[in-house]
């Protein structure tokens, strides 16, 4: 009796696994596809001087050309600036939006979730042209007008080195906050109001039950935005492609916008796949420093 | 655990036997060669794909009669036209082209067509265009669909680059614009003319003299414009050295910097895009704008008639404006070289080699889509100028609308169209658009921004070409 029993786990146990990896192949085969294939596909390219009818193997040409590029590090530099001025601020922004919400009563704070989100399922196309008109130098432009109204002269916001950056860094700031304010909010939710509670009975101040409750309990959401954040920023391609083109003098020439002009304005698929993979070790070692240093005492 | 690392594997085995695949195609096709085809009467069924953006406001319109018309004349082979944007037309194109599957013909610019070249996947259609065809053609802009030895597609139209000036604000200026439109002018007369545009109003520029579109790669244009009249048609003189490094270029740098620091053009000049500098030009913000294309005479009238209709879609507080085609001014005792665009229908292979039947049936494609009827039709609604002879005889019982002066000024600039250059290999010409890329258009954004001198350009200019083309590569004068 006991061996049939055992025999029949045993089965059952097969069949759970074959279907197990029945379900995962269906993931597993999308990845290899669509994930794996162009990684490993770019790899080859990026050792080869790429051509449809025919391709040379160049062994690390494309690898040594780009480390020895000027241009790659000044857009590997802008991107590390735009990096660093944008995601503490936008995290920041994100969290304070979000603190400020979660009083609010349920229909006022879906509104103002709803307008903060809808910047992020909107065309970025189409904000951008809203924000060539914000940025407007001549006299129509709102940040002209703007600083007029304060005695300042006008501003060559996207077409002068000195403020090029700093326009698409602010243009970063005001806009985008949609999804971090729903993790943030989320997370807020999940708070117990009995920590809240304590607190007030030991005569915690509002800033005291951020410093000591709510950024602690939000370290995890934290940690993920900034990862994520960091991610995307280094990646960043479409503010840079239709707000500057990476001018002027390519002082918003950013990483992403300069592989793009090498693979499709000078055709040169193999540096492109090279800067991309550089690009990906770049993040890969930035995303485990970030784990290691400021996720060592988050819990999920 | 065994099992799955079998799983994995097997992924890593398919990932590996897929890139393998790739590999093998790529290596296999390598170094294949067009043989030669001749012209084909065949009469088996063939189908010719074309890939075709809004060459002019009604072009697309008229697809499914092109395809008719040309299904009737030819009862075996279809014409399938995919429509683009112009926004699309270039990435749909290279996506196709780097897949190895591009469409038998695509509508693209000349200049783009070393690109395609170093590709090895345009069509090298030089033994299979008749004689017929090639005589069809007006020489000059049939040069520009050349590339070496070869001959890579039919031209559509050649278009020149002009200025384009408001009338009334040249005559309130005293401007003799007709007297320009015959004999041109140098760069001070142009200075000086643009000065005395410049309208101030509370101590605020209202009106400027000039206006042209820099913003990003548009500065490529206002920057290869002006240098043809300043004496370097092309990016190579005639040696194929590198002609920006001539003296000629640092004073042409310092004339249109002068431009900025008159107050004639706007201090806010990098910012200005195509669409705002028309826009200035319809709002009586400038008095003359760059670059201008015939069909801007077409546009102009437009926005007048809805003026005139007052219904609220002429463009917000545009005036009625008189399009008036100006030639780019001369520098330094230079010769008039006016700046041309010839776009066409361009030829295509794929990974494939074409059969010759194929081949002749591309041709015949390409040529009906870039001469007679179509062409006549195409170029009317551009107000360009007709190159084939063809053309010119459909077009002669098509009526336009279109002012006598402003076709004898363009007539007078393709007078002096700059030549093609298929002498400048290809391998030279990437390297010369790397150049322009990657330091020209940032320097002189650098320059127009106010941020750098003109100097400073010029020895940046000169070191990366002589890192480039090498110290017996570029011009020394």
């Amino acid at each position: 009796m006991a061996n049939i029993a055992g025999s029949i786990k045993r089965r059952r146990i097969k069949g759970e696994g074959a279907w197990g990896y029945a379900f995962i192949a269906v993931a597993l085969v999308a990845f290899a596809m669509f994930t794996a294939y162009p990684v490993v596909s770019a790899f080859m390219i990026s050792l080869q001087e790429y051509k449809p009818l025919g391709s040379t193997y160049v062994g690390l040409d494309n690898y040594t050309n780009s480390l020895k590029d000027a241009l790659f590090w000044k857009a590997m530099g802008n991107t590390l600036l735009y990096t660093v001025l944008t995601v503490p601020v936008n995290l920041l922004l994100s969290m304070a939006i979000a603190i400020l919400i979660l009083p609010l009563r349920k229909k006022t704070q879906s509104f103002f979730k709803a307008v903060y989100y809808l910047p992020v399922v909107a065309s970025g196309v189409a904000l951008s042209v809203v924000w060539l008109w914000i940025f407007d130098p001549m006299e129509g432009g709102i940040f002209n007008q703007l600083i007029r109204f304060f005695g300042f002269s006008n501003q060559n916001w996207l077409g002068s080195s000195s403020t090029a950056m700093f326009s698409l860094v602010l243009m970063s700031w005001l806009s985008s906050h949609g999804t971090s304010i729903i993790i943030y909010l989320a997370g807020l939710l999940g708070i117990d109001d009995a920590y809240y509670e304590a607190a007030e009975l030991d005569g915690a101040n509002f800033f005291q039950k951020i410093r000591y409750i709510v950024i602690p309990a939000l370290k995890p959401a934290t940690l993920f935005l900034l990862v994520t954040g960091v991610i995307a920023s280094f990646q960043v391609f479409q503010n840079a492609y239709l707000m500057t083109g990476g001018g002027p003098n390519n002082a918003t020439t950013m990483v992403g916008l300069l592989i793009f002009n090498n693979a499709f304005t000078y055709f040169e698929f193999g540096k492109a796949a090279a800067q991309s993979l550089i690009l990906a070790v770049i993040i890969a070692g930035i995303s485990v420093i970030q784990f290691k240093y400021a996720g060592k005492d988050v819990e999920y | 655990m065994k099992r799955k690392m079998h799983v994995l594997a097997s992924v890593v085995a398919l990932t590996m036997a897929l890139t393998a695949c790739g590999g093998k195609t790529e290596s296999n096709t390598a170094g294949t060669s067009t043989p030669a085809a001749s012209a084909s009467t065949s009469t088996a069924k063939d189908t010719i794909t074309a890939l075709l953006p809004p060459v002019s406001p009604n072009y697309q319109k008229t697809f499914e009669q092109i395809a008719k018309d040309f299904n009737a004349a030819n009862p075996n082979l279809t014409l399938k036209i995919e429509p683009a944007s112009w926004e699309d037309m270039t990435q749909k194109l290279d996506t196709q082209v780097n897949a190895g599957s591009p469409p038998d013909i695509a509508f693209i610019g000349s200049e783009g067509i070393s690109k395609y070249v170093q590709q090895g996947m345009v069509l090298d259609i030089t033994d299979t265009a008749t004689k017929e065809m090639v005589a069809d053609y007006d020489k000059a802009p049939l040069e520009y669909m050349k590339n070496g030895k070869g001959l890579y597609g039919f031209p559509a139209y050649m278009e020149v680059h002009a200025l384009g000036g408001n009338k009334a604000y040249l005559e309130k200026a005293g401007i003799d614009w007709k007297k320009v439109q015959q004999n041109g002018w140098t760069f001070e007369e142009f200075r000086e003319a643009i000065k005395k545009g410049v309208i101030k109003e509370n101590g605020q520029t209202s009106t400027y003299g000039f206006v042209f579109a820099t913003k990003g790669v548009a500065a490529k244009d206002y920057l290869g414009i002006m240098a043809k009249n300043a004496g370097m048609p092309a990016p190579f003189d005639k040696d194929l050295k590198y002609a920006y490094t001539s003296k000629n270029y640092l004073g042409l740098l310092k004339n249109l910097r002068q431009l900025i620091d008159d107050g004639s053009m706007p201090k806010e000049l990098s910012s200005v895009d195509a669409g705002k500098r028309w826009n200035m030009f319809l709002t009586g913000q400038t008095m003359i704008t760059g670059k201008g294309l015939a069909t801007f005479e077409n546009s102009a009238k437009a926005n007048n008639a809805k003026i005139t209709a007052n219904d609220g879609s002429a463009v917000k507080g545009s005036i009625p404006v008189d399009y008036i085609v100006l030639p780019a001014p001369t520098f330094q005792g230079a010769k008039p070289s006016s700046s041309t665009v010839v776009d066409g229908y361009v030829t295509f292979r794929g990974k494939k080699e074409p059969t010759a039947e194929h081949k002749a049936n591309v041709v015949k494609a390409a040529y009906f889509l870039a001469s007679g009827k179509v062409a006549a039709t195409t170029n009317n609604d551009l107000f360009a100028a007709h190159i084939t002879q063809s053309g010119k005889k459909a077009a002669e019982s098509m009526k336009i609308d279109r002012s006598a002066d402003n076709v004898i000024a363009v007539d007078n600039m393709l007078k002096n169209a700059t030549p093609a250059r298929p002498d400048i290999p290809s391998d030279l010409g990437a390297k010369a658009i790397k150049l322009e890329t990657e330091v020209i258009v940032p320097k002189f954004q650098g320059l127009i921004a106010g941020e750098i001198t003109a100097e400073a350009m010029y020895e940046a200019v000169k070191t990366a070409a002589i890192a480039a083309f090498g110290d017996n590569g570029i011009v020394k004068d």
